[in-house]
């Protein structure tokens, strides 16, 4: 039987209501997601507007929940950073959904690799087990191991406006009105309840970054969600150069990826020129791509597990400029609040499984990025051109581009010179949509008390 | 420590309204539950302790018993559990493919050498409870008595409190909880440290507290069981059971796993 037209959007009716598909249409399915996947490039293309999401990790419920908040597929173009699977108790459901609406609107959707769609980490955290309760044999988990393999390993967003046109949606309880923007003002982050309503909103010039940094923990006497920064000084003469003008088009691209950097990769083209259909392997640059997370240090650092890398602002900004990027999204860990913005906005973490494991209590959020409507002749750049055509040096090694030998941790950011952070381009607008659990009523989950037992 | 977030960060978790409690004989134990820290309250944890918290950690959470009369009491917190975690590094374990990734990349960055704010990742603890007031535990041989809590006396009051977990980036889990069940006359509180980290090696550290009201007799027992990852596969390998689902249940692992420490203390409130 084949899973085209209809047959496919009655697969997505039932996977939407939770219930496993027939074993002979997942195979179906998985042999046309397979013929998709295979003609995307390692690093996909993909237009603003879009919808950003983190870990899903099998929380079925909290899927729907993420689609009620964010808009269903094909109202609203999602990109989903990879752990689909594992944890939670419908990872099947839920990765066999996103595949379907990824075969029926090829467009509309975007999937990336993580660290979970392998299948040495799917034997060990719930997958694997979850497929043969579920059909009885392991083929259906053999499948899906098969389209992971083809998965891209990141994303490209262009095209995504600088600021974003304001939501008249209500304003949250205790959200304070003075502390808003004023209307005329950029907005470059704006942070939405699941109800649509405004927690909080900072203008582009109002030193957001810094003073947002330290003042939460400096203030504690302020118990308001809404943090709204002082601004320095009148506008333009804040840290960023560009004129409060109204619509530019310089923001740069916005990189997903799962997890994080590699010191073997320093253009995105680098990316592009990996095999990537096969396992993902324990070490190697689709490794690091897939495992490695953002850390307060300087240059690279080993994680103290004894694998893997760590990498420090002045990474990200040296990887940023070089390949014109004004932002990298990625998932990978858990943040209480959903998203967390690091190292001056050059790199945002966003997580979307609320309460995870059922049992964190965490919120989960989604990054919206508008377009940029002012760009309507715009060509796509093609990233990863720029910077990378004279010695092809690797990130990391010792020698810089001209050949001089840099001292170690400091050496990306002596190389390029301190005026590039000034020349940094302007991060995208940022939508948060922050949602939590799914009722508990809407799934079959264990009772949330504990049962008395025996135990000695 | 920059942690530009645009999202607010609440300084602590409201009030104590998630507070269970319960009294029995002159014993107060409290229970109390809430969600795991946010951005803002895991950095002052992170100050405090000089390591970083475990990925999940619930550092509101509590579990104490008390002697009101005396003011005696037990607590299990996360905070006083990590404070209790190695943090200078000398006892790091490594993942299983550790050695093959450092040789791989060492070819091509030998420059990366330094390990980032090295400490027992791993977050073991052998915790055994902060005490309050007097007087303090003194070594026993009195053993805590089996049958009397094998007996299916009513559960008055139970729980199950997390006080922190870690997936070791993928690598297997660490976890400490705390469980308490009260009966009529007594009560048995288990605080258990569990850890598995593929391919290398399993560990449960558990603290058990026994206490009998009407004699006011309290009686703490540490255990400490450790063994090699391998030499558990084996001797699973020979069964018939589901080895990956014993390998996550330490109740069933404890028959694998020999005791590599015990300890034994007591104090009788008056």
């Amino acid at each position: 039987m084949s899973i085209g037209g209809s047959d496919l959007d009655k697969a997505i009716q039932q996977l939407r209501s939770c219930r496993p598909i027939p074993e002979n249409q997942v195979r179906e399915l998985c042999y046309k997601a397979r013929e998709l996947l295979i003609e995307e490039g390692n690093v996909v293309g993909v237009d603003a507007p879009v919808t950003i999401c983190g870990d899903i990790h099998g929380q079925f419920h909290d899927l729907m929940e993420l689609f009620r908040v964010g808009g269903d597929v094909p109202d609203t173009n999602y990109l989903f950073m990879g752990d689909f699977v594992d944890r939670g108790f419908y990872s099947l459901e839920s990765f066999l959904l996103l595949l379907c609406l990824k075969v029926r609107y090829p467009d509309r959707i975007t999937l990336i690799r993580g660290n979970h769609e392998s299948r040495q980490i799917t034997t060990v955290y719930g997958f694997y087990d979850e497929c043969l309760r579920k059909y009885g044999s392991a083929n259906v988990w053999r499948y899906c191991c098969e389209v992971f393999d083809y998965l891209a390993l990141g994303a490209l967003v262009t095209g995504a406006a600088t600021s974003l046109s304001p939501t008249d949606g209500p304003l949250a309880e205790n959200t304070n009105l003075d502390a808003l923007p004023s209307q005329d003002e950029e907005i470059e982050i704006e942070t939405l309840n699941a109800a649509g309503e405004i927690m909080y909103r900072y203008a582009r010039n109002s030193d957001s970054q810094s003073s947002n940094t330290s003042q939460p923990n400096s203030n504690p006497a302020s118990s308001s969600p809404v943090q709204t920064p002082s601004r320095v000084g009148a506008a333009g003469t804040g840290a960023t150069s560009s004129a409060n003008g109204s619509s530019r088009n310089d923001t740069g691209a916005v990189l997903c990826v799962h997890g994080g950097l590699s010191p073997l990769i320093d253009t995105i083209d680098k990316i592009r020129l990996l095999d990537r259909k096969q396992e993902v392997p324990h070490e190697g640059a689709m490794c690091d791509l897939l495992w490695s997370d953002p850390d307060e240090i300087d240059g690279w650092g080993l994680s103290p597990r004894g694998a893997g890398f760590l990498f420090g602002a002045d990474i990200v900004k040296c990887f940023n400029h070089k390949n014109d990027l004004s932002l990298i999204a990625r998932a990978h860990q858990l943040v209480m609040e959903g998203f967390k913005e690091m190292f001056e906005s050059t790199i945002v973490t966003v997580w979307s499984a609320p309460n995870y494991c059922y049992r964190c209590g965490n919120v989960a959020a989604i990054l919206e990025l508008g377009e940029d409507g002012s760009n309507a002749g715009y060509v796509r750049r093609s990233n990863g051109d720029q910077g990378g055509g004279g010695g092809g040096w690797v990130l990391g090694s010792n020698v810089g581009p001209n050949g001089q030998a840099t001292n170690s941790n400091r050496r990306l950011s002596s190389v390029l010179g301190e005026s590039l952070q000034q020349r940094s381009r302007d991060g995208p607008g940022r939508r948060y949509r922050v949602f939590e659990a799914a009722p508990q009523d809407s799934r079959g989950m264990p009772a949330k008390k504990p049962v008395a037992d025996y135990f000695l | 420590m920059s942690s530009l977030n645009g999202a607010p960060l609440d300084t602590h978790a409201p009030g104590h309204d998630a507070d269970n409690s319960v009294t029995r004989d002159g014993f107060r134990i409290t229970t109390r539950k809430l969600p795991i820290l946010k951005a803002g309250p895991i950095e002052e944890m992170n100050q405090k302790l000089g390591i970083a918290p475990p990925e999940m950690i619930f550092g509101d959470n509590l579990a104490r018993i008390e002697h009101t009369s005396s003011g005696w009491s037990i607590s299990f917190t996360a905070l006083d559990a990590l404070d209790r975690v190695d943090k200078t590094g000398d006892s790091m374990l490594k993942v299983s493919y550790s050695k093959e990734w450092q040789q791989n990349r060492q070819k091509q960055f030998e420059d990366i050498k330094e390990v980032v704010k090295p400490f027992d990742w791993s977050y073991s603890t052998d915790f055994k409870g902060t005490t309050a007031g007097t007087p303090d535990f003194q070594p026993t041989e009195t053993p805590i008595p089996l049958a009397l809590l094998k007996r299916p006396d009513p559960i008055l009051f139970f729980d199950d409190v997390m006080l922190y977990e870690d997936e070791l980036a993928d690598n297997g889990i660490a976890m400490l909880s705390c469980k308490i069940r009260v009966m009529p006359a007594r009560l048995l509180l288990l605080s258990r440290f569990f850890m598995r980290l593929d391919d290398v090696v399993f560990r449960i550290r558990d603290t058990r507290v026994f206490v009998e009201f009407a004699t006011g007799e309290v009686i703490r027992e540490y255990c400490a069981r450790e063994e090699k990852y391998e030499v558990v596969r084996k001797a699973l390998a020979g069964t018939k059971e589901d080895v990956l689902a014993i390998m996550r249940d330490p109740n069933r692992l404890t028959d694998y796993l020999p005791v590599v420490e015990k300890s034994l203390a007591k104090v009788v409130l008056k």
